[in-house]
């Protein structure tokens, strides 16, 4: 089985096929001596290439010149074919069944313009015997054809790819899928060979090559074992196929499929992106390539409506480079380039931006924008995954990469299963307090799948490094070693226990420690049941889960509001005294930046407002008023293309503020068109809430938001046109999503009441949406 | 012949299945239900924030059987699924005409 037989098999077909049509010439011509003039026969198709299978059709074309009678030619063809039809060939190896079509060459022009499914075939012609000249004339005038209208013809072809794909489904997760037909299946690798010929752009199509033997072999150990020319690889012949070929077993077999396919897909839909955005402007009009590109992070630009990595950043050692690039993409909504993942994935081979561990926090937030980036994420983890930048990462990930699941429940392979519920939590993150945790938890829940041990429990054990590794706290490792480990808890408890038994919510209760934990828990449930499919998750079921959580918290106490921050003995001191102090402190990755100011309403908008126009990005910040003054410490990061902040600058631009000038609130609108002209995905709307009986002294105010430019500005200037004074803040950046938390109070002191506190909310949505 | 429908707790499903199973029941149907009886569905407090959940979640159990088994599967079924509080569920049967078995084309209790 392989290549080589397929051709044998071919070739044979070939001298077969060439015996009968010199009877069938010979018949024509009484005269025998009479050269092939003018009738000629050629394969087309995948006999064209000379691949043949058991099942294969013999896709082959009669070309004429029209010299001979319509009587002529039917007697020609019966005598070419019925020994064929008939099974009495001398050779047993020629498939009986075949494709065949009589034409001349201009008719075979014709019909092509019409059908793109000729047209194709035609791309492939090959000469068996008869007038050679026929049969190259009509290939090089379908080339010339292909070329000449190679852009309506690739319109339509796309289209024609799409309906297939939708018929057929996906090659790489379906239980049994069809090889040939289904999207990353054999068909799509003819469709691909189809564009290349168009010169419309290059094609590596040698990265699929072993794709394309593997799916191809496979293809035909089906077609030997089951006797049939079906192309669709059932339950039932999966065990055959794969003792065939020599898998360990069906699952190792459907694994290389899933890996075949994939590799296939993912050339395929880089190469439509990558004709969709070829410049329109350039000299060469559609075929141009080069494009303006526009900066938009250190050593990453957006070209062509593709995030390529800068050329001279990769000689650099920037370990953080590949992942800062991917949550780029993905949280813009564009493609990584092919090409900048190749030239990280060789800097990686070669020891170049290998990761530190543990992971700077950088890395680590940027891992959580790429993975909360929604449907977005797909398409730039399926191009790290494919170079194999991922398994450099997180070497765990090429354990379960192409996993099949042979489980009625699920549809996809264990690996995008996780990136399917990552997907979900994306839409989610406003449920909970840590989206960071959320979306960790997600991608990496399944991760203990593939050996025989309980799954959650492997899972735990393999969270707990990785997630150290990623650079979290050892809080936060606990929390996502609990909710790998539990994942299964509250659907299956809520749907097999007795909720009115207080047992039920004991034995809950002693495996989530807290209310953080069960949001996140309860959160995680639905983004998995979602991501598994309509066979898993079901409102009954949601139903149930949802009353088990709502009975466990019941059972809980404590609260999810980040406490009010703490002062040192000397920022009390400093604070006694009415008077702007500003210190800039340079940390490894980002700067901390420590202001004390004399407290009035709006102080909070204002310093926000005057570090983002120094293109400074808050990261976090706690705020907290003492005596006369606000004292508050800030963690920013500096856009690539600012100066370094300094202490002296800072002050200045606050002083000036405060004393009412610099018009923040136009310059901020003005940086944020700026920021508005980029491509963005969709976001879950934000979430205000307050918080009752939070604190006793002030109205508790929680904000959920994706993060954008000048945010908390926003947040201050709203609730300052409340006439609401700020005692305390707690912002906090995770990943691209931002939970602040606001201790406010009326001027004159004291709580709000309900009433009050619903217009804050009310005006703080307003203000972001 | 008889269809035996129940409506049961979901987390009572395993044990009657397993009674049921034990009893010689080689067959059943199973399906996610939502409804309410005199349980009347329910009102949860939770922080203050009043809600009410009016369907609540329950299986459809569904077994044919020959007339003559009726009466004590509905038994073991009522044994298996009974806590003694509100919202256990019901069980009922209904006459079958004809029952055929897909595969073969048997008929009547051969095809049960």
């Amino acid at each position: 089985m392989g290549t080589r037989e397929r051709r044998v098999r071919s070739n044979e077909s070939d001298r077969e096929l060439s015996r009968l049509f010199s009877a069938a010439h010979e018949k024509l011509h009484s005269n025998a001596t009479r050269e092939f003039a003018g009738v000629a026969l050629a394969a087309v198709g995948g006999f064209g290439r000379g691949e043949l299978t058991p099942g294969s059709d013999l896709d082959i074309l009669l070309l004429h010149t029209d010299q001979y009678s319509e009587k002529e030619l039917l007697s020609f063809v019966n005598t070419l074919l019925y020994p064929i039809w008939d099974g009495t060939t001398s050779n047993a190896s020629v498939p009986r069944n075949v494709d065949h079509a009589v034409r001349t060459p201009s008719q075979t022009r014709d019909v092509a313009k019409l059908d793109l499914k000729v047209a194709m075939g035609l791309l492939d012609i090959r000469f068996i015997c008869g007038d050679s000249d026929l049969v190259s004339k009509v290939g090089e005038n379908a080339l010339h054809d292909w070329r000449k209208e190679s852009r309506n013809r690739l319109v339509e072809l796309r289209k024609m790819l799409a309906e297939r794909h939708e018929r057929a489904g996906e090659l790489a997760y379906l239980l049994e899928p069809d090889l040939k037909e289904a999207r990353g299946g054999l068909r799509d690798i003819t469709a691909l060979r189809a564009i290349a010929r168009s010169a419309a752009i290059e094609i590596p199509l040698e990265r699929i090559s072993n794709a394309e033997s593997s799916l191809s072999n496979i293809r035909e150990a089906l077609h030997i074992q089951s006797g049939r020319s079906r192309d669709r690889l059932l339950f039932q012949e999966q065990d055959k196929v794969a003792s065939t070929l020599g898998y360990k077993d069906a699952d190792e077999l459907m694994g290389a499929v899933a890996q075949s396919a994939r590799e296939i897909d993912y050339l395929m839909q880089s190469t439509w992106h990558r004709l969709d955005h070829r410049s329109s402007k350039g000299k060469d009009g559609w075929l141009s390539r080069r494009a303006k590109s526009l900066s938009v992070g250190r050593g990453i630009s957006v070209a062509n409506q593709e995030l390529v990595v800068d050329s001279d950043a990769i000689r650099i050692d920037d370990p953080v480079l590949g992942l800062r690039a991917a949550a780029k993409a993905a949280q813009l909504g564009i493609h990584l380039s092919m090409e900048s993942c190749v030239h990280l994935a060789e800097g990686l081979r070669d020891g170049i931006g290998a990761m530190p561990e543990p992971w700077p926090r950088e890395a680590r937030e940027d891992l959580v924008s790429l993975i909360g980036a929604g449907s977005a994420m797909i398409h730039v983890w399926e191009a790290l995954d494919q170079e194999g930048i991922i398994s450099s990462w997180l070497p765990e990930w090429s354990a379960v990469r192409s996993l099949p699941q042979r489980n009625f429940l699920h549809r996809h392979t264990v690996d995008r299963h996780m990136v399917e519920t990552a997907v979900h939590a994306a839409s989610l993150t406003r449920n909970v307090h840590r989206p960071d945790l959320l979306l960790v938890a997600a991608l990496f829940h399944d991760i203990g799948k593939g050996e025989r041990e309980d799954h959650s429990q492997r899972g735990a054990r393999l969270i707990e490094p990785l997630a150290r590794r990623i650079g979290f706290s050892e809080p936060d490792v606990s929390t996502l070693r609990i909710l790998v480990e539990q994942h299964l808890l509250l659907a299956a408890t809520a749907t097999r226990r007795d909720l009115n038994d207080p047992a039920t919510i004991i034995s809950v209760l002693a495996r989530i420690p807290d209310l953080q934990t069960l949001e996140l828990l309860h959160t995680l449930s639905i983004a998995d049941g979602e991501a598994t499919g309509s066979a898993a998750w079901s409102n009954w079921k949601a139903t149930l889960v949802a009353d088990l959580v709502a009975r466990t918290r019941a059972a809980m106490t404590g609260t999810t509001v980040a406490p009010q921050p703490e002062l040192t003995h000397e920022q009390r001191a400093f604070a006694e005294v009415a008077s702007l102090r500003v210190e800039v402190i340079v940390r490894e990755s980002d700067y901390a930046i420590e202001i004390i100011a004399p407290d009035r309403p709006g102080l909070l908008s204002i310093v926000a407002g005057v570090l983002n126009l120094a293109r400074l990005d808050v990261r976090s910040a706690r705020t907290k008023s003492h005596g006369p003054s606000a004292v508050m410490t800030w963690i920013v990061s500096l856009d690539p293309h600012a100066p370094a902040p300094t202490a002296e600058k800072i002050h200045g631009e606050i002083q000036s503020a405060l004393a009412g000038g610099g018009d923040l609130a136009r310059r901020i609108e003005e940086r944020a068109k700026t920021y508005a002209q980029l491509p963005s995905i969709p976001v879950p709307p934000p979430v205000v809430q307050s918080v009752m009986g939070a604190s006793s002294e002030c109205t508790v105010i929680e904000v959920r938001s994706h993060d954008q430019p000048g945010l908390l500005f926003r947040i201050g200037d709203a609730v300052t046109r409340c006439r609401v004074d700020i005692r305390s803040a707690i912002v906090t950046t995770l990943g691209a999503e931002a939970i602040d938390t606001l201790y406010i109070t009326e001027i004159s002191a004291g709580a709000l009441s309900e009433k009050r506190a619903q217009e804050v909310v009310e005006r703080l949505k307003g203000a972001l949406l | 012949m008889k269809l035996i429908t129940a409506i049961l707790k979901p987390f009572k499903l395993d044990e009657v299945k397993n009674a049921l199973q034990a009893h010689g029941v080689t067959g059943m149907t199973v399906s996610e239900a939502s409804g309410f009886g005199r349980q009347g569905g329910h009102t949860e407090v939770y922080r203050g924030a009043e809600y009410t959940v009016d369907l609540i979640p329950k299986v459809r159990l569904e077994v044919l059987v020959d007339d003559a088994e009726a009466e004590s599967v509905i038994a073991v079924i009522i044994k298996a699924a009974s806590t003694g509080s509100i919202g256990d569920g019901k069980v009922w049967s209904t006459p079958v005409d004809q029952v055929v078995r897909v595969r073969t084309g048997e008929r009547g209790p051969d095809a049960i």
